[in-house]
């Protein structure tokens, strides 16, 4: 009895880092451009791509190409931001979610159209190598990107906290007006935020690799996942985020064991609702997110 | 004052559908081609679709992406009703209508507390629940092995044979929900919605009651979504809660009038015409052996109307009128 909730908690934790990571990029990028971005699964989707032929082809190991698909990521977010969102920054927020949607939809056809539906995965010696502690099973994998996720968390808010570039965002995300006002280049911060958010999700993807596959539409997957998570944290709100996807991971464990396996889904669904009625600026309730749903 | 040229432009277009509606009315009798048929018909299903989204996502601005929800309890209802108990579509049709009413009041005033992505967003997630749901309760709802209508023709039965009953049902359905937008347009009610879509404090600071208007295009465009799902049911004969209460869907039916011309009557029509035979002809060259790539371009057309066209056909239209007309 203990013992199952044990293993649960582990696992939704572990599966938590996950979606945590995935979950800062989104909001990092719709705190700072107010853009709902419904192409952000299919970024996931194309690191996981990338990772699975690199290792195809070179053998590479698929912890080692974070140094390449992570760049890689970033500028395919860049360019995404110059060719996509750059044109519609100032658009009603519902235009910005069709032209997200429309990349969104493009992107998965072309990965359909050019690697077929098959299921793909990475097979290394360490995909099944599981730690057991007192009859608890951890696998290796996903505790690695567990350690990895929080790492990489913890790196962006001291880059956000500490640097100037950082600190440029943080204000443009409290206040764009002002932050033009002080001199900021906005154009230019959004551009950035847009490759940092993407090369985020782009880590989130290399580190999911190992344990599970890929597929076309994998993204549609997570990104509702994400939205969840992203709403629960509070819109814009990177420890939110963070906490948001550890508490889903969490609730999709429970849920999965205690209720049924393909009621998880609706479970969190319910709570993105609740959250959205009872209190639609989340858990960490930032300043100003009312603005933001205003928009 | 609004120039001759634009005038001319608004009596014709009444024309224009008058002649539109009596070719169509005539047109089964000439060509029996089951494709040409079909496209028609499809042409018409998601221009009422799109005009029934219109409503609630043009008029007043309540951008939905969650309309999938009310075609799929529409088209639930109806068919379980027929399967359990045998009742004809046309009772279960009411019942599904009755059932989405219900549904979009009971959602719509939470959600409408909302704004900008968070009411999207929770949209998206009323119908991914139902969804869910549905395949979950599979006992009773078949799950996701959907369920076959029994095939029993005969107009008491909504089911034909031929494709030109279909085609009648849908044109009527269509000038129907053209009709509402049209008289909803030109009300005090269709004025209360531009309001609030424009700027929803003023609109209440004036006196509209913005909560209750909201609530009533949302019951309206719920009701006439629901019709469209047990259409499509009888149509195809086959539901199953993956398509029924799909993303995919509920983009199509903000898409057509986005593309025709957002908060307008004649948009989503303008839109289904263009953007339907395009999709289906796209298809019917691509889809074989290029599988995905049709929906590349489709990806690529979408960003390429929110980036150049954002009014939509009706907008470009529009503007030529106007500006050669004030140049005259």
């Amino acid at each position: 009895m203990i013992q199952d909730l044990m293993q649960l908690t582990i696992n939704g934790l572990l599966q938590g880092g996950i979606y945590s990571l995935i979950s800062i990029g989104l909001t990092l990028i719709f705190g700072v451009t107010r853009v709902v971005n419904f192409a952000h699964g299919e970024f996931l989707m194309l690191a996981m791509y990338a990772t699975f032929f690199l290792f195809q082809m070179s053998g590479m190991d698929p912890y080692f190409s974070l140094l390449i698909v992570t760049p890689l990521l970033f500028v395919l977010g860049l360019v995404a931001e110059r060719l996509v969102i750059h044109p519609i920054l100032n658009a009603p927020s519902f235009m910005q979610i069709f032209s997200t949607v429309g990349l969104s939809v493009a992107l998965q056809n072309a990965a359909l159209f050019f690697w077929k539906a098959d299921y793909r995965s990475v097979k290394t010696a360490y995909s099944t190598q599981t730690l057991v502690a007192s009859d608890l099973l951890i696998s290796v994998p996903r505790l690695i990107a567990f350690g990895a996720a929080v790492l990489i968390s913890w790196g962006i808010f001291l880059y956000l906290k500490k640097t100037y570039t950082g600190k440029a965002i943080r204000a443009v995300a409290q206040n764009r007006t002002a932050s033009t006002l002080m001199g900021i280049n906005i154009r230019k911060i959004y551009f950035l935020t847009f490759g940092l958010g993407t090369a985020l999700v782009g880590m989130a993807g290399v580190l999911l690799m190992p344990v599970y596959y890929v597929f076309p539409t994998v993204g549609g997957l997570f990104v509702l996942t994400a939205f969840v998570v992203v709403v629960l944290g509070g819109m814009g709100n990177l420890t939110g985020a963070f906490a948001g996807g550890l508490i889903i991971g969490l609730v999709e464990s429970y849920s999965g064991f205690y209720l049924a396996t393909q009621l998880k889904e609706a479970v969190y669904f319910i709570i993105f609702i609740l959250v959205l009625f009872l209190k639609p600026s989340g858990l960490y309730g930032i300043v100003g997110s009312e603005e933001m749903g205003e928009k | 004052m609004k120039p001759a040229r634009f005038q001319f432009w608004k009596t014709s277009q009444g024309i224009i559908l008058l002649l539109a509606f009596a070719a169509l009315l005539i047109f089964p009798q000439v060509v029996h081609h089951p494709f040409v048929l079909h496209l028609l018909i499809m042409m018409l299903f998601y221009a009422s679709l799109g005009a029934a989204w219109n409503i609630i996502g043009g008029f007043a601005g309540q951008l939905s992406l969650g309309h999938a929800a009310f075609f799929g309890l529409g088209a639930y209802t109806c068919v379980l009703l027929h399967h359990y108990t045998g009742v004809t579509p046309w009772v279960g049709m009411l019942l599904g209508v009755l059932v989405a009413s219900l549904f979009a009041a009971a959602i719509g005033y939470p959600c409408f507390r909302l704004r900008g992505p968070f009411f999207t967003l929770a949209t998206i997630a009323f119908a991914e629940v139902l969804r869910i749901l549905v395949i979950y309760f599979k006992d009773f709802t078949k799950g996701s092995v959907g369920i076959t209508i029994p095939q029993k023709m005969g107009l008491g039965n909504f089911m034909f044979r031929e494709k030109a009953p279909y085609l009648y049902i849908i044109l009527i359905f269509t000038a129907g929900v053209f009709l509402i937008s049209y008289l909803i347009e030109k009300s005090r009610f269709g004025y209360h919605l531009i309001a609030l879509r424009e700027d929803e404090d003023a609109a209440e600071s004036l006196g509209v009651n913005t909560a209750r208007t909201k609530l009533k295009a949302a019951v309206i465009s719920a009701a006439l979504t629901s019709f469209g799902g047990v259409f499509y049911a009888q149509y195809i004969m086959f539901i199953e809660p993956y398509s029924e209460f799909s993303l995919d869907l509920s983009i199509q039916f903000a898409l057509v009038p986005m593309i025709g011309g957002m908060g307008t009557s004649v948009g989503p029509i303008i839109g289904s015409f263009v953007l339907t035979p395009l999709q289906e002809l796209l298809r019917s060259w691509l889809g074989g052996q290029f599988a995905g790539l049709y929906l590349v371009i489709y990806g690529i057309i979408l960003m390429l109307v929110v980036i150049f066209m954002p009014q939509g056909i009706l907008g470009l239209i529009k503007s030529f009128w106007t500006s050669s007309g004030e140049k005259s």
